[in-house]
C-alpha cells in the first residue's frame, strides 16, 4: 500500500445549545505518500474540523462519531492522547492559518523550535538540537538564523512567521503536513513565496501533505489533487486538471464561475445563489440541491453516490447517473482571462 | 473633468512607535474621487491604506495635509461643525469585519434604524422598522433578518446589513475597507454583485480598499497603488492592469493568483523589497490619467 | 520624534511618586484636622477631661495645635524633610520607633500571606485549568465561591471559637504570649489563626483570575501548534500557558499587595494582633495625629509604588506590550 493516510466514512459532529452540529459527515479520502492534496470548500464546510479530528486536536466539546482513520498502516481510530502525543510531530503535524497567533508569544522561536526538536528525540545533545534549529531555519528560507533564534515571535513580519511555523512542523521530519490555510492571513506577494516554499520543502523531504483552503489560486498553485468539500461532505475528487479542466460536480462550477479573477468588466459576476445549510439539521439528500440550478427530484430525497469519472476523479452528483439527462458544464477548459 | 466629490491633499499620517521611532503610515498622499466612480486603493498590509480611509471619515487625525470632501475642510474644527450633518450622514463606512463592527447587542433592525434616529431623520417609508424592512430587502435579506441579532447571521448576512445600514443616509461616499476580505468566495461574489449594482443606481462614490487585485480590477474605475505610505501610481483600471510602470505595481500584479493550474504554476513573481524603496520623487503624468512616482524607485 | 532614555524614564516614575506622595500627605493632614475629636485625649488619657481651660490651652500651644491648619501642615512638612515626623501623643516616642516596634509584626503577617496567597492561587489555578470541568475543577470552584462568600470578621469569629474556646488548641489574640517574645514556634502558633483568615479571605479570588487567563490561552492558536509537534499536555499547559501568564500574573500581584495588607489591617484588628493595623486603627480614633499621617503615608507609598511596579513588570516581561502595541496602533487606531 502507498496510502499514507486512509480516512474511511469519518464523521465528526459538535455539542451545540441547539443541538448536534454534523460538521463532517461519512467522508473518506486517502493520501499517498508525497503528493500535495487540496481540500477546498467554504468556511464551515468541515474541511478544517476534518483535519483536526485525524491529529485529535478538536475542541473539548466535538467528538468523533464514527469512520476509521489508518495512519502509515495503523489503524489510530482509537488512539488516546498519549498514544496521539507519540505520532504528532513525528507521523503528521500542522501548519495554521493565522501565523501571528499560532507561535507562543513569550518564547524566542529558537527555544520554539528546539523543542520541536527535542520531543521524539530527547537525547539529543545541545549543539546537536542547534544545529538542528539552524538547519531547519535555513530550510524554510530565513537568513541569519544565528541571529533571529533568540527573537520572540513579536519581532518578526507574517512571512517569516509562517516560515518559523513550517520550521516547527518539520523539525521531527513528519511523514504528513496539514496545512490549514496557511496563506490566507498573508500579503499576496508573501502568498505565493510561502506555498512555493512549501512545495519546494515537500518536494525535498517527500513529505506529503493536505493544504486545506478556500482559495482556487492556491489550489492551482500547489496541489496535486483535489477534494471539493460541501456542507460537512467531499463532494468532487480528482487531480488538479481534472478538477480545473473537467469539473463534474454543479458546486466546483459554481466556484469556479464565481471567480472575480475570471469575470470581464462589466458583466455581473456569476453567483452561486443562497447560502449553505445549517448543519444542526443538515437537510435530506443532496445538501447543495436547493442552491443547484441542475438539480434533479433525486437530489432532494437521496444523497448521490461517488460516481467515477475516471480511476482519479470522482463526483457526488446524480448528473453523472445513466439515466441523468445530459448537461454541458458551464465551464472547464481553463482560464479566459 | 468631472465633478470631484473627495479631494485629498498631502495627507500625511505619523504614528509614535514605543518610545522610540515613528511610523510614517500615510506620506503626502493627494488624489481625487470623482462623484459616481468606484476608486480601489491597493497595497498590503501596513500600506496605510486604512489609515487613509480613516483620516477621509473623521477618525484619525491627519498629521499634515487636508481633506476636502464637497470643498469643506473636514479637519477644519469650524468647517466640520457647520457642516456636521451633511458630513456624518453622506459619508458612510463599511468594515472589514461586520463580526466586530456592528454591535452584537442590537437586532439588524436597531442596526439599520440607528444613524436615522441620531440624525433625526424622518423615514421615507413611514416607521423606522419599515424603513429598515426596506433597506433589508434591497441588499436582499429576508424581512425574518429584521429581528435577528448579529450572532445569528452568517459573515454575508452581516455584511449586507452593514451595507444596509450605511445606505439608508443615502450616502454620496462610500468608504469600504476591505468589505470582502473576510468573506467565501461564493459570498463575496454576490456583495461584489450587491456594491456594483446599487452604484449603479444610487450613483455614489466608493473608496474602494482591497489587498484582492481581481477584485479590483473587476470592479474599480481607478485605482491608486500604495506602498509604505505612499502613493506610487495612479491609473484608470485598465491602463494600471495592461502598463504597470512603478516596480511595486508590477509585483503586485504579478503576485495575483490565477485560478487555472498550468498558468498558475508557469507565473512568475517579480520580487520588489518595499523596505529598502526610495520614496522620494514625485508623481508624473506617463499618459492621460496615469501618475507614476519618478525620481525614486528605480523607474 | 521624542528619543527617550531608560534613565529619563525612571526620573519620570520618580517624580511622579514624590508627587502622589506629597499630595496624599497634604489630602491627610487636612482631613485629618478637620474630623470631630479631641487629639488630647490620646496624649492626657482619661486626665484630658479634667484640664482647666489655661491648662488646655497651653497644652495645645505646646503641642502646636493653634495655628490655622496649613502652617501646622508646613511645620510637619519641615519637619518631615528632615526626617522628623513627630512624636506619637499616646505613646509619647517619636513616631518612628512607635511604627518601626510594629511593623515587623505585620511584614511578618502580610509577607507570608501574600507567599501563600501568591503560590496557592497559582497552583490551585494550574489545577483548575488542568482538570477543566472536570471534578476536582467544580470541586475546587464550589468551596472557593462559598469561602470567598463569607466576611473575614465572621470567619474569624468562628475560628477562635472552634480552635480557641472550644478546643483550646490554638492562641485568639496576640502575636506572642508575654514574656516569650523571641520564641519562634510561640511565634507560629499564634501566627495560624490570623493567616489562615488571610489567605482564605483573598486566595480564591486570584486562583479564579489564574484559571480564567489560562483556559483564555489554551484555546489559543498556539496550543495547537505546540500540540501538534507532539508536546505533551503538560508541557504546553505549563511551558507555554503558564508561561505567557505569567507577566500578567506578576504585575496583577503587584497591584493586589495593598489590597492583600488592606485584608490584614481588619485580621489584625479581631485578633488583637500588634501590628500596623491595630496601630492605624488606634491613631485614627484617637487623633494621635503625627502617626496616623506616617501611617497613612507609608501605606499610601506601598500602593503608588506597587502601582508603579506592576505597570513596569508588564511593560519589560511581556513582549507584546512595548514595540508590538505600536504596530498594531498604526495598522488599526
Amino acid at each position: 500500500m502507498s496510502d499514507l493516510l486512509e480516512v474511511k466514512n469519518l464523521s465528526v459532529s459538535f455539542r451545540t445549545p441547539q443541538g448536534e452540529l454534523e460538521a463532517v459527515r461519512d467522508v473518506s479520502f486517502s493520501v499517498r505518500a508525497g503528493e500535495v492534496l487540496a481540500i477546498v470548500g467554504e468556511s464551515g464546510c468541515g474541511k478544517s474540523v476534518l483535519c483536526r479530528s485525524i491529529m485529535k486536536l478538536l475542541p473539548r466539546d466535538a467528538w468523533i462519531k464514527g469512520g476509521t482513520v489508518l495512519a502509515d498502516g495503523t489503524d489510530i481510530t482509537a488512539f488516546g492522547q498519549r498514544e496521539m502525543e507519540r505520532l504528532r510531530g513525528r507521523l503528521f503535524s500542522m501548519v495554521l492559518q493565522d501565523p501571528m497567533t499560532a507561535l507562543t508569544p513569550t518564547i524566542p522561536i529558537g527555544k520554539q523550535i528546539a523543542e520541536a526538536v527535542r520531543v521524539h528525540q530527547p537525547r539529543l545533545s545541545r549543539q546537536a538540537v542547534r544545529r538542528r534549529v539552524l538547519e531547519l531555519l535555513e530550510l524554510v528560507g530565513i537568513d541569519r538564523p544565528e541571529d533571529r533564534c533568540g527573537l520572540c515571535p513579536h519581532s518578526f513580519s507574517g512571512g517569516l512567521r509562517q516560515r518559523v511555523v513550517m520550521s516547527i512542523a518539520l523539525a521531527s521530519g513528519p511523514k504528513l503536513l496539514f496545512a490549514d490555510e496557511p496563506t490566507t492571513a498573508l500579503d499576496v506577494t508573501v502568498q505565493a513565496q510561502i506555498l512555493d516554499l512549501l512545495r519546494d520543502v515537500q518536494a525535498r523531504l517527500g513529505t506529503a501533505a493536505v493544504l486545506v483552503t478556500h482559495d482556487l489560486g492556491v489550489v492551482a498553485r500547489a496541489a496535486d489533487r483535489v477534494a471539493v468539500m460541501y456542507a460537512g461532505k467531499i463532494v468532487e475528487t480528482g487531480t488538479v486538471e481534472e478538477i480545473f479542466y473537467d469539473p463534474r460536480h454543479p458546486y466546483t462550477w459554481g466556484l469556479l464561475r464565481s471567480l472575480p479573477a475570471r469575470a470581464r468588466q462589466g458583466e455581473p459576476l456569476y453567483t452561486i445563489p443562497g447560502m449553505p445549510p445549517a448543519l444542526i439539521d443538515p437537510p435530506m439528500g443532496d445538501a447543495f440541491a436547493c442552491r443547484n440550478e441542475y438539480a434533479l427530484a433525486i437530489d432532494y430525497q437521496q444523497a448521490p453516490p461517488m460516481f467515477p469519472v475516471s480511476d482519479t476523479h470522482f463526483a457526488a452528483t446524480w448528473l453523472l447517473d445513466p439515466r441523468a439527462p445530459r448537461i454541458a458544464p458551464p465551464v472547464g477548459g481553463g482560464f479566459h482571462g | 473633468m468631472a465633478d470631484i466629490l473627495l479631494d485629498i491633499q498631502h495627507l500625511t499620517r505619523r504614528f509614535r512607535l514605543g518610545r522610540t521611532a515613528s511610523l510614517l503610515a500615510v506620506d503626502d498622499l493627494s488624489l481625487q474621487i470623482h462623484r459616481g466612480e468606484i476608486f480601489g486603493l491597493v497595497g498590503e498590509s501596513g500600506s496605510g491604506k486604512s489609515t487613509a480611509a480613516r483620516c477621509v471619515m473623521n477618525i484619525c487625525r491627519p498629521s499634515a495635509g487636508k481633506v476636502l470632501y464637497r470643498g469643506v475642510d473636514i479637519w477644519n474644527p469650524r468647517e466640520f461643525r457647520a457642516n456636521r450633518t451633511m458630513l456624518q450622514t453622506s459619508r458612510q463606512l463599511i468594515f472589514q469585519d461586520s463580526a466586530s463592527s456592528l454591535d452584537p447587542r442590537m437586532t439588524a433592525a436597531e442596526i439599520i434604524a440607528e444613524p436615522m434616529e441620531i440624525h433625526r431623520v424622518r423615514p421615507p417609508r413611514g416607521s423606522l422598522r419599515e424603513e429598515a424592512a426596506f433597506q433589508l430587502r434591497y441588499v436582499g435579506l429576508e424581512p425574518g433578518c429584521l429581528d435577528k441579532y448579529p450572532g445569528q447571521l452568517s459573515g454575508g448576512q452581516r455584511q449586507r446589513v452593514a451595507i444596509a445600514r450605511a445606505l439608508c443616509m443615502e450616502p454620496e461616499l462610500l468608504v469600504a475597507d476591505e468589505p470582502i476580505a473576510s468573506l467565501d468566495v461564493s459570498i463575496q461574489a454576490q456583495i461584489i454583485n450587491l456594491f456594483q449594482h446599487l452604484q449603479a443606481e444610487h450613483g455614489f462614490s466608493i473608496l474602494f480598499i482591497a489587498h484582492d487585485l481581481a477584485v479590483v480590477r473587476y470592479l474599480c474605475s481607478r485605482v491608486g497603488v500604495l506602498c509604505r505610505g505612499r502613493l506610487v501610481e495612479l491609473a484608470p483600471t485598465g491602463e494600471l492592469f495592461d502598463n504597470p510602470v512603478h516596480p511595486y505595481t508590477r509585483s503586485l500584479l504579478s503576485a495575483i493568483p490565477i485560478p487555472d493550474p498550468r498558468l498558475e504554476r508557469a507565473r512568475v513573481l517579480t520580487p520588489f523589497e518595499p523596505d529598502g524603496f526610495d520614496r522620494a520623487g514625485e508623481l508624473a503624468e506617463v499618459s492621460p490619467g496615469h501618475l507614476v512616482l519618478q525620481g525614486g524607485g528605480g523607474v | 520624534m521624542t528619543r527617550k532614555n531608560p534613565l529619563f524614564y525612571y526620573a519620570r516614575k520618580l517624580a511622579l511618586f514624590l508627587l502622589s506622595v506629597f499630595v496624599l500627605s497634604a489630602a491627610v493632614f487636612y482631613i485629618s484636622r478637620l474630623a470631630p475629636g479631641d487629639p488630647l485625649v490620646s496624649y492626657y488619657g482619661d486626665r484630658a477631661e479634667k484640664l482647666t481651660v489655661q491648662e488646655r490651652q497651653r497644652a495645645e500651644e505646646r503641642l502646636g495645635l493653634r495655628d490655622p491648619i496649613h502652617v501646622q501642615y508646613v511645620r510637619w512638612l519641615e519637619g518631615a524633610l528632615r526626617g522628623d515626623f513627630g512624636i506619637s501623643y499616646k505613646y509619647k516616642m517619636d513616631v518612628t520607633e512607635v511604627i518601626a516596634g510594629r511593623a515587623g509584626n505585620t511584614l511578618i503577617l502580610g509577607g507570608t500571606a501574600f507567599a501563600l496567597i501568591f503560590a496557592g492561587a497559582l497552583a490551585l489555578g494550574v489545577v483548575c485549568a488542568w482538570y477543566e470541568d472536570r471534578w476536582p475543577d467544580r470541586l475546587l470552584c464550589r468551596v472557593g465561591t462559598i469561602i470567598s462568600c463569607v466576611p473575614e470578621f465572621w470567619l474569624s469569629l468562628v475560628l477562635i471559637l472552634v480552635f480557641s474556646v472550644s478546643l483550646r488548641w490554638l492562641p485568639s489574640s496576640g502575636a506572642y504570649s508575654i514574656g516569650s517574645a523571641g520564641s519562634v514556634p510561640d511565634r507560629l502558633v499564634h501566627l495560624i489563626l490570623p493567616l489562615t483568615v488571610t489567605v482564605l479571605g483573598h486566595l480564591w479570588y486570584y486562583a479564579y483570575l489564574v484559571r480564567s487567563k489560562l483556559l483564555e490561552e489554551v484555546r489559543s492558536d498556539y496550543v495547537l501548534l505546540a500540540k501538534s509537534k507532539g508536546l505533551t499536555r503538560r508541557s504546553v499547559l505549563l511551558g507555554h500557558c503558564l508561561r505567557s501568564t505569567i507577566p500578567t500574573y506578576l504585575s496583577l500581584m503587584a497591584i493586589s499587595v495593598p489590597h492583600i495588607l488592606g485584608g490584614t489591617y481588619i485580621v489584625e484588628a479581631v485578633f488583637s494582633y500588634p501590628g500596623l493595623g491595630t496601630l492605624s486603627y488606634e491613631s485614627a480614633r484617637y487623633q494621635d495625629y503625627n502617626l496616623l499621617m506616617l501611617l497613612c503615608l507609608l501605606s499610601g507609598s506601598v500602593v503608588i509604588l506597587c502601582s508603579i511596579l506592576a505597570r513596569i513588570i508588564g511593560e519589560r516581561m511581556d513582549p507584546r506590550l512595548g514595540e508590538a502595541e505600536g504596530w498594531e496602533a498604526a495598522e488599526y487606531e
